[in-house]
């Protein structure tokens, strides 16, 4: 199948996803079940993921900041580039790679045994029984995940800053939103938001569409992984662009 | 207590690795198919993914140091967080999520359908036939990865400084002259290269004991990101701390 | 014969460069079960699929009732559906669910019953089937004719006129192949369900078809009720049975 088909079909399935998103009936429960789910998964990798970037930022940051003697900003660089860019970007990854693989290789695995066609014989739209709670989820879990990596990545700062480089703790926490506007967590919550909804769409298409067998499954998570990667990290540019205005 | 059982199978699965390593042949040919299968394919995203950090790092120092009056900083901003820390993690979560997940799932399929127990009926090592010949690839292919994405990451965030926020570009290159040395493509390098052993390493081991059907091939696809994903960020700042802290 | 249910009218469905059926047209019987037959990979699975709308075909007519599945819109093929019930090879069972959940799963989208109601109707079905007890049981902890059953059971559950079967016996034991053969011959009688049933058993396929199909290469080669096409001089038929079993052996049937 061309890339150019490959993308029409990715169009027409996200509008249909889409559509059944905003009309009911809604299966809540299934899509509190994945939610949860999702989220439970991702808590520990987000927290072990985005507290070494945190620790890593102070340390760099300390470098330039060192040049000025203005150490005591070291804190605000910290939690601007944490609430903008680290953690959302990286919780999206992770929820890619934990939450939406794990969609990807259900829905697989799901088509290969024939259980998505069933569905359908028994006259029920697989796409709003199996599709819908799975992208809910990643879109409600990836703003969740969002915060909980934006606190555990300023922890990470923390840590370096006051007890590998010896700043004192007070300057760190009473700097800490010197630079920091509410847009900020707002931006990043909003970025995250749309990060999930493009790795809820990738990977269930991915697995809504696999064929040939066990090996295909894997071709399904493998490829949501780096599609929902690839396009993140382009979609980001533009949405820091737009959102928090860099222009000039 | 199910995590140091699998911390201890891992450990024993290196060790065999290593064992069928070093007591055969070295399998050249092999090695080289590798390196070019992984170089090629995860060569286009890496562009477009080291663009697109470029010009997002550009805009974040850019902001991160406005407020100091600090603009023409953009370039060393660059130099130190893109080329130190996100080049190689770059490199990195591309190839765990390219080459690694590729990996994790041939292996799996080949456990699955009975093919490795084949290998050991026929008397061929499984980890010497299809675990170093990718160990080898992937160590051979990753700094050449990291030197173009270091510089697609310089290309990009060059432009975005200079034509979105009108900086001036000889001041960005003076600073990034300052700023990096040839130490620091070494040091990249050696970043991007443990990174790449612990992913083939774990994209390997989660194939190798992947469970039956096609639920157990996505797990294992699944758990290789992840834990390489965990494992990359935390062993990068032990490594920043240790060549440049 | 009966009234027809299913009129295919002259199918030709070719995926890229193979061609897997090539101008195919029969009757179904209502009421009645008709086995369709030949060897791997003559379009005996893409047949089904096309009857319950999952493929299209390239040219021809799929009438279930009075309406054409091949042209109909994505609405009217879900009404027709309601009227099928369909097994798939490995059982198709959703994974996540209890072998009882996945027998009420369909009521839960094409009934007004509670989840107690849901329950009770499905343990009925299961009992049906031969399969008391074992509701709450996961899917994985069931044996290869455990699955058959509870997706005969989830397949039963809404009443349909029509079942389609892909393949009943395969991966199975004979002894657990026969039960499964008179539990489709039971539904049969009791619920007066038009079969259609796929196989490669020619065993089973005698047990119990009133009619068989059998197709190769994409065509028809022979349609008949099962007595006379046992007898059939068609020299492909007779190579198949030949291949297939001790004609000595069907005969006191």
């Amino acid at each position: 199948m061309t890339a150019l088909a490959q993308l029409g079909r990715f169009g027409v399935f996200a509008a249909q996803v889409l559509w059944r998103m905003a009309t009911p009936p809604w299966e809540i429960s299934e899509a509190a079940r994945h939610t949860w789910t999702v989220t439970v998964r991702c808590f520990l990798p987000v927290i072990a993921v985005v507290f070494p970037f945190g620790m890593v930022m102070a340390l760099q940051g300390l470098q330039i900041f060192n040049l000025f003697g203005a150490q005591r900003l070291l804190s605000s660089l910290v939690s601007v580039a944490v609430f903008r860019e680290l953690s959302p970007v990286l919780a999206s990854v992770l929820v890619a790679a934990q939450g939406g693989s794990a969609f990807a290789a259900e829905l697989g695995a799901m088509r290969i045994r024939e259980e998505i066609d069933a569905t359908v014989v028994m006259g029920i739209d697989a796409i709003r029984v199996h599709v819908v709670p799975r992208v809910i989820a990643t879109l409600i879990a990836a703003p969740i995940l969002n915060l909980v990596g934006s606190l555990s990545g300023i922890c990470g700062g923390f840590v370096v800053a006051v007890y590998v480089k010896g700043e004192p703790a007070g300057i760190y926490w009473a700097n800490l939103w010197e630079l920091t506007a509410p847009s900020d967590i707002i931006g990043g919550a909003f970025k995250a938001t749309i990060f999930g909804l493009l790795i809820g769409l990738i990977a269930c298409y991915q697995g809504y569409y696999t064929t040939g067998g066990a090996a295909g499954v894997g071709r399904a998570v493998n490829a949501t992984v780096v599609v929902g990667i690839t396009t993140f990290i382009v979609v980001n540019y533009f949405l820091t662009s737009a959102l928090f205005g860099a222009i000039g | 207590m199910r995590m140091f059982v699998t911390i201890g199978q891992f450990a024993l699965f290196c060790v065999a690795v290593t064992r069928a390593t070093l007591t055969h042949r070295p399998p050249v040919a092999a090695s080289l198919q590798a390196a070019y299968e992984i170089g090629i394919r995860s060569l286009p995203i890496l562009v477009i993914i080291s663009t697109f950090v470029g010009t997002n790092l550009a805009l974040q120092g850019y902001n991160a140091f406005k407020p100091l009056g600090g603009q023409s900083l953009v370039g060393m901003f660059v130099a130190l967080a893109g080329v130190r820390e996100m080049a190689p993690i770059m490199v990195a979560a591309m190839v765990a999520a390219k080459a690694g997940t590729e990996m994790a799932s041939q292996i799996a399929v080949m456990r699955i359908q009975e093919q490795i127990d084949a290998l050991e009926v026929m008397a061929v090592n499984p980890y010497w036939y299809l675990v170093t010949p990718r160990f080898a690839g992937i160590l051979l292919v990753l700094p050449a990865l990291t030197i173009i994405s270091v510089f697609t990451l310089l290309l990009s965030s060059y432009s975005v400084s200079v034509f979105q926020l009108g900086l001036n570009g000889d001041e960005f290159l003076s600073h990034i002259q300052q700023t990096m040395s040839m130490m620091d493509f070494v040091f990249t390098s050696v970043k991007s290269i443990a990174f790449g052993a612990i992913i083939c390493m774990v994209s390997c081991f989660y194939g190798f004991y992947s469970s039956p059907g096609a639920t157990g091939v996505g797990a294992a696809t699944n758990a290789s990101v992840v834990v390489s994903a965990v494992l990359c960020s935390s062993l990068n700042y032990v490594l920043s701390e240790l060549l440049y802290g | 014969m009966a009234d027809p249910i299913i009129r295919l009218v002259n199918l030709h469905k070719s995926f890229g460069s193979l061609v897997v059926l090539d101008g195919v047209s029969f009757d179904i019987p209502t009421g009645e079960t008709t086995a369709i037959i030949g060897p791997s990979g003559t379009g005996k699975s893409v047949l089904i699929k096309h009857i319950v709308g999952l493929l299209e075909p390239d040219e021809g007519q799929v009438w279930v009732g009075d309406v054409d599945m091949a042209t109909a819109n994505e609405k009217r093929k879900y009404e027709v559906r309601r009227r099928f019930g369909m097994l798939f090879q490995d059982g198709a069972l959703f994974d996540s669910m209890t072998a009882g959940e996945n027998v009420a799963f369909p009521l839960r989208y094409h009934t007004k019953l509670n989840e107690k109601q849901r329950r009770e109707k499905a343990e009925e079905m299961m009992e049906l089937v031969e399969l008391p007890g074992v509701y709450d049981r996961p899917t994985s902890a069931l044996s290869g004719g455990q699955r058959k059953r509870v997706g005969l059971a989830r397949a039963i559950v809404l009443e349909p006129e029509i079942i389609l079967f892909d393949e009943p016996n395969s991966g199975l034991d004979p002894l657990t192949s026969d039960t499964i053969d008179e539990l489709i011959g039971k539904m049969k009688r009791q619920l007066g369900i038009t079969f259609i049933v796929i196989t490669h058993d020619i065993v089973s396929c005698v047990n119990i078809a009133d009619h068989i199909v059998m197709l190769n290469g994409g065509k028809l080669i022979e349609h008949s009720p099962t007595q006379s096409f046992i007898r059939s001089e068609n020299p492909f038929v007779r190579s198949f049975l030949r291949r297939n079993v001790d004609l000595d052996a069907l005969k006191p049937l």
